[in-house]
């Protein structure tokens, strides 16, 4: 498995202890993502934001979760055979996880490049697969991690501060 | 400072309601509540969408609009008619005719929206071009789409719009004309606006962002609509010379004034029905239609030819406008007045703020508990949003709950299950 990590420079043992966090998030949200399915893709990055409103998120930093969120459960419905997300809301921060359980990404590195996109002639006809997806990911989130390599699941998740 | 009171243009008849629901159901910011089997609004949260006036089948949520007998308090008065006015009628009323009749119901002089029409196009490409870094701009001339942001999408009201609407715009040009021309002072003016749905009169009454005194009252279309055509009647066979802006009439409806905004360097859109603009919002938020440069919103089906105190079904009256625009013809008005005006910054608005509804508490920590506790009563409750509690939804009744406005007993359903456990 290839890991693909974004993060500020001094940050690394800070940010990736964050990643996995042993206390418990104090709301959790789940949601299921179909092959696919893109009449539903974008309601878990919706429900979540709504979320982040009632507890008074600023408005700023939710449009840049609900970029992200978005853009990540797309690629997720776009690119993989289903998987699901998860968003872990602290009081200082989101953590949102996307997994999948393949085909996986075989160059993280390309991936990250805006433009490249390996999307097929269904995806483009619903208006995604641009290639825009996880570089705007990385532009939205503090902190993001990927993990995968070509044949396994992707592990794709990111970080957001409130303040 | 003290809480702002919120002002709306509708009334709810208590002896009247019979407590059914079918409002707490249709309102897109979940204002209203029915406790003790009357429905009640909280004046934060309503946006005078109208939904739930349509909705009623008891008269008991009543639009409500200035008497006409408010002009005789002024010795020169003005009606600036809505363009969507000249839709509600059969076709053998001619536009003319329909507004020389608005001027016997007492008027000195009648204006219409129509007549800024295409300043406002030339004013809104104009706005648009030289606030290209915050695209897309949202229109702002629907008061309900105005407050809808300010209470559900307070990131976007940078966006907005930042200039009077139409009929506002034509008072403050009026005004001054009036009386430089009649001498007269602002006060012995009167302005009225004949508006097609609540918001406009909630607008008038408590204007967002305006700088200076507008309008002196709204009087509802459908309210007048029975005298305007005994009016009719009578004039129809000595018919006036009036002049009429047919081309002008395209802004009640939204598809049309995103067209005539839509050109080489600008992509418009036109979403109108208030559920439609709030999916349209939430994909505004998310950057997902950055590739539009303006979006015309309006809550109302189609546009004001769908506002709730119309008479004509929005559909017909559309096509009634659509022909009057393709057989009409437009006599140009002179907008040099107009434009020296707007180049003095006379239209502009004061940028607007936010009235957030959805926190539940100021301090995320606490927000974060109350939303723990709505979790644990959401597990509660049976799930079925019926709203036969009172509140729109199950969540909507965990957080009444939560936030000390409901008990989990307004529940029937788990009443009704609880009093079978006891029977068994």
């Amino acid at each position: 498995m290839a890991d693909y990590w974004n993060i500020a420079p001094g940050m690394e043992t800070v940010l990736k202890e964050l990643f996995s966090r042993d206390i418990e998030a104090e709301v959790t949200l789940e949601f299921n993502i179909p092959e696919k399915d893109f009449n539903n893709a974008g309601k878990g990055s919706s429900e979540t934001k709504n979320v982040l409103k009632r507890l008074g998120v600023d408005s700023e930093i939710l449009r840049r979760i609900a970029v992200a969120a978005y853009e990540a459960e797309i690629n997720v419905a776009a690119h993989s055979i289903g998987g699901k997300m998860t968003s872990l809301i602290y009081d200082d921060m989101i953590h949102i996880k996307f997994e999948d359980s393949g085909p996986g990404i075989a160059d993280i590195n390309q991936a990250m490049v805006p433009g490249f996109s390996t999307a097929d002639d269904l995806v483009r006809e619903f208006g995604f697969g641009a290639g825009l997806g996880l570089p705007n990911i990385q532009k939205n989130s503090d902190a993001l991690h990927i993990s995968s390599a070509k044949g396994e699941p992707t592990l794709v998740e990111f970080l957001i501060f409130f303040g | 400072m003290g809480e702002r009171k919120y002002f709306h243009a509708i009334q709810i008849l208590e002896d009247n309601c019979t407590g059914c629901t079918a409002c707490v159901r249709v309102c897109p910011t979940e204002a209203i509540r029915v406790r003790d089997r009357k429905a009640s609004i909280d004046t934060n949260r309503c946006i005078d969408c109208g939904n739930c006036v349509d909705v009623c089948q008891f008269h008991a949520i009543i639009p409500s609009s200035d008497p006409l007998d408010l002009i005789k308090n002024f010795k020169y008065k003005v009606a600036i008619i809505s363009t969507s006015f000249f839709g509600q009628f059969t076709e053998d009323i001619s536009y003319a005719v329909a507004k020389q009749a608005v001027l016997h119901l007492g008027f000195d002089e009648v204006a219409e929206e129509a007549m800024v029409t295409e300043f406002m196009i030339s004013m809104i490409r104009d706005y648009i071009r030289a606030n290209r870094g915050k695209r897309p701009i949202l229109s702002s001339n629907c008061p309900a789409v105005v407050r809808l942001i300010q209470v559900k999408y307070p990131a976007l009201l940078p966006n907005l719009f930042h200039q009077e609407a139409p009929m506002s715009i034509l008072t403050r040009y009026l005004r001054e004309k009036i009386s430089a021309r009649e001498n007269l002072a602002d006060t012995e003016i009167g302005i009225f606006l004949i508006v097609p749905c609540v918001a406009h009169v909630t607008a008038v009454h408590q204007p967002e962002g305006a700088y200076k005194h507008l309008q002196d009252g709204a009087f509802s279309t459908g309210m007048i609509y029975g005298k305007v055509r005994d009016i009719i009647k009578q004039v129809q066979n000595e018919p006036l010379t009036v002049e009429t802006y047919p081309k002008g009439l395209t802004w009640a409806l939204s598809g049309v004034q995103a067209e005539l905004v839509d050109s080489d360097d600008i992509r418009a859109l036109s979403v109108n029905g208030v559920e439609n603009v709030m999916d349209i919002l939430s994909k505004v938020e998310d950057h997902y239609l950055d590739q539009y440069d303006y979006i015309v919103l309006r809550s109302c089906t189609n546009g004001c030819v769908g506002g709730c105190l119309n008479v004509e079904n929005p559909f017909v009256a559309m096509s009634r406008i659509k022909k009057m625009i393709k057989d009409g013809e437009t006599k140009d008005i002179d907008v040099k007045d107009l434009e020296e005006l707007y180049n003095e910054g006379e239209f502009a608005v004061v940028p607007l703020t936010p009235r957030p509804i959805m926190e539940l508490d100021k301090d995320i920590k606490k927000a974060i508990q109350k939303m723990k506790k709505i979790n644990e009563f959401l597990t509660l409750l049976p799930g079925l949003n019926c709203s036969a509690c009172g509140s729109p939804t199950c969540y909507a009744l965990a957080e009444d709950i939560v936030m000390g406005k409901a008990s989990i007993d307004d529940c029937v359903v788990l009443l009704k299950r609880h009093s079978k456990d006891e029977n068994e």
